[in-house]
């Protein structure tokens, strides 16, 4: 019957055939990248497209923010350089301690391989995941840059996140607080390992599956244990803030807040990838098992 | 547009595109996060308007493609948005020469139905996915695009409705 009707306009295909052809090409879209992550590089032509668009909407805000900058007063800016100049002494002399006492336990160690303290790039934050399903941040430094997924990223104070995706001139960083985001990290106080899970955006950490018996305290400083291989040891992650205890359940719920200010800052450093650590035995399970068969 | 005694010009595809890269471009100002839910979807408001408007010259296709760029631009689950926009396209065509005609504070209700449609099927995706529920400011965005649509529309018609010189 369709094809008896004149075409009076040519028009393609029906509305309704291009809604099926483009929601069952979005559905495929969505589960390989979802369950396969196999559009790695659809993702990357795209954000290429987008970049200009980046680049315009975060440019003029920049330039207010410099112009202002180069406004402020002399005056000032004689005052900060003497503070910062004091601080700066006051650090160096304890970067001193910090280098003996590093010596010491390079030898205490016998640590082969010089592992010194770990290279990082300064990055700055584009913008704030519009997703209000994730937490995460854009930041200016990509594949161009050798950011690779993965990575560490820290602030002054604290961890902040993970990189999770690369583009060729920005990256995703995933925050520490996006739901079940892992840490591995100990108690500062008494090395006890645990993990840390995040809950969402605005949301507090929480550390699961510890016994109401455990050793935790309001105030505890947790740092990262380094177990992982993905974290290096000894970044601060987060403090303790609220712990129920319930007679009701098996383990206590920990509340934390992270100590790096994740949702403030505009600039970030990227630590350098750890070198990569013995790959974990393949077959390991397998050998077991063949093991057990052979007994 | 609704019926007016007013001859319309016709609009250049340059314009249309130049509406695009504007909601994109409003859509990633760094602002976006910190409003929670509160922005309106522009790219989603443009979809529908140019739909409801030129039916001819956008449609799914285009909805899918932006969709796309949104999804990438976020960081999000390639497609969420592509099949949002996708149903939200379809839904304007299936019914295009009937809600072309009404005023635009009938069309503002309207618009704010698909616009809220879009975000269940976005939350319905993503919470099969196991995000947590973002709280429900995140469907104000929909109520204000409403607000807006008018205006919106208004401005976007002035182009349009230059009046011819009087030569011809």
């Amino acid at each position: 019957m369709q094809a008896s009707q004149p075409a009076f306009f040519k028009q393609g295909p029906k509305p309704l055939t291009r809604f099926f052809l483009f929601s069952v090409l979005s559905i495929c879209l969505i589960v390989g990248d979802a369950n396969y992550q196999m559009l790695g590089p659809v993702r990357q032509q795209l954000s290429i497209l987008l970049y200009p668009l980046q680049w315009l909407v975060t440019a003029p805000f920049e330039l207010l923010r410099d112009t202002s900058t180069f406004l402020s007063r002399q005056a000032e800016l004689l005052g900060e350089n003497r503070k910062l100049h004091d601080a700066q002494l006051l650090a160096s002399v304890n970067a001193m301690k910090l280098k003996a006492l590093e010596d010491e336990n390079a030898r205490l160690r016998h640590l082969s391989s010089a592992q010194a303290s770990q290279p990082s790039q300064l990055t700055e934050i584009l913008y704030n995941g519009r997703d209000p399903f994730t937490a995460r941040l854009i930041v200016d430094r990509g594949e161009r840059a050798n950011v690779a997924e993965g990575q560490i990223v820290v602030d002054a104070s604290g961890v902040v996140g993970q990189v999770i995706r690369v583009q060729p001139m920005t990256s995703e960083v995933r925050l520490i607080s996006d739901r079940n985001h892992m840490v591995p990290v100990q108690i500062e106080r008494n090395q006890l390992r645990t993990v840390i899970y995040g809950m969402g955006r605005g949301l507090p950490l929480e550390v699961r599956n510890t016994s109401s018996n455990s050793d935790i305290k309001v105030g505890d400083t947790l740092i990262t244990s380094g177990i992982d291989g993905l974290y290096p040891a000894g970044l601060p992650v987060a403090k303790v803030t609220k712990i129920e205890r319930n007679t009701g359940n098996a383990f206590a719920r920990i509340y934390c807040t992270p100590l790096a200010g994740i949702e403030q800052h505009r600039f970030l450093l990227i630590l350098e990838a750890n070198p990569a650590l013995t790959p974990y035995p393949a077959n390991a399970s397998d050998a077991v098992a063949k093991q057990k068969k052979g007994r | 547009m609704p019926i007016s005694r007013q001859l319309l010009r016709p609009v250049s595809n340059s314009f249309i595109l130049f509406t695009f890269v504007l909601s994109l471009s409003i859509n990633l100002l760094p602002w976006q996060a910190g409003l929670i839910g509160f922005a309106p979807d522009f790219v989603a408001l443009f979809i529908i308007y140019w739909t409801l408007n030129q039916p001819r010259r956008i449609g799914v296709g285009w909805a899918f493609f932006l969709g796309l760029l949104m999804d990438v631009a976020d960081g999000n689950i390639l497609g969420q948005h592509a099949l949002a926009y996708t149903v939200i396209a379809y839904l304007t065509l299936a019914r295009q020469r009937q809600l072309a005609v009404f005023p635009f504070w009938q069309q503002a209700f309207v618009a704010l139905g698909l616009m809220l449609a879009g975000q269940a099927l976005m939350l319905l995706l993503r919470t099969a996915m196991g995000s947590p529920f973002p709280g429900w400011a995140y469907f104000a965005g929909s109520f204000v695009a409403a607000f807006i649509w008018p205006p919106l529309s208004n401005i976007l018609l002035s182009h349009q409705r230059r009046p011819t010189t009087d030569e011809l």
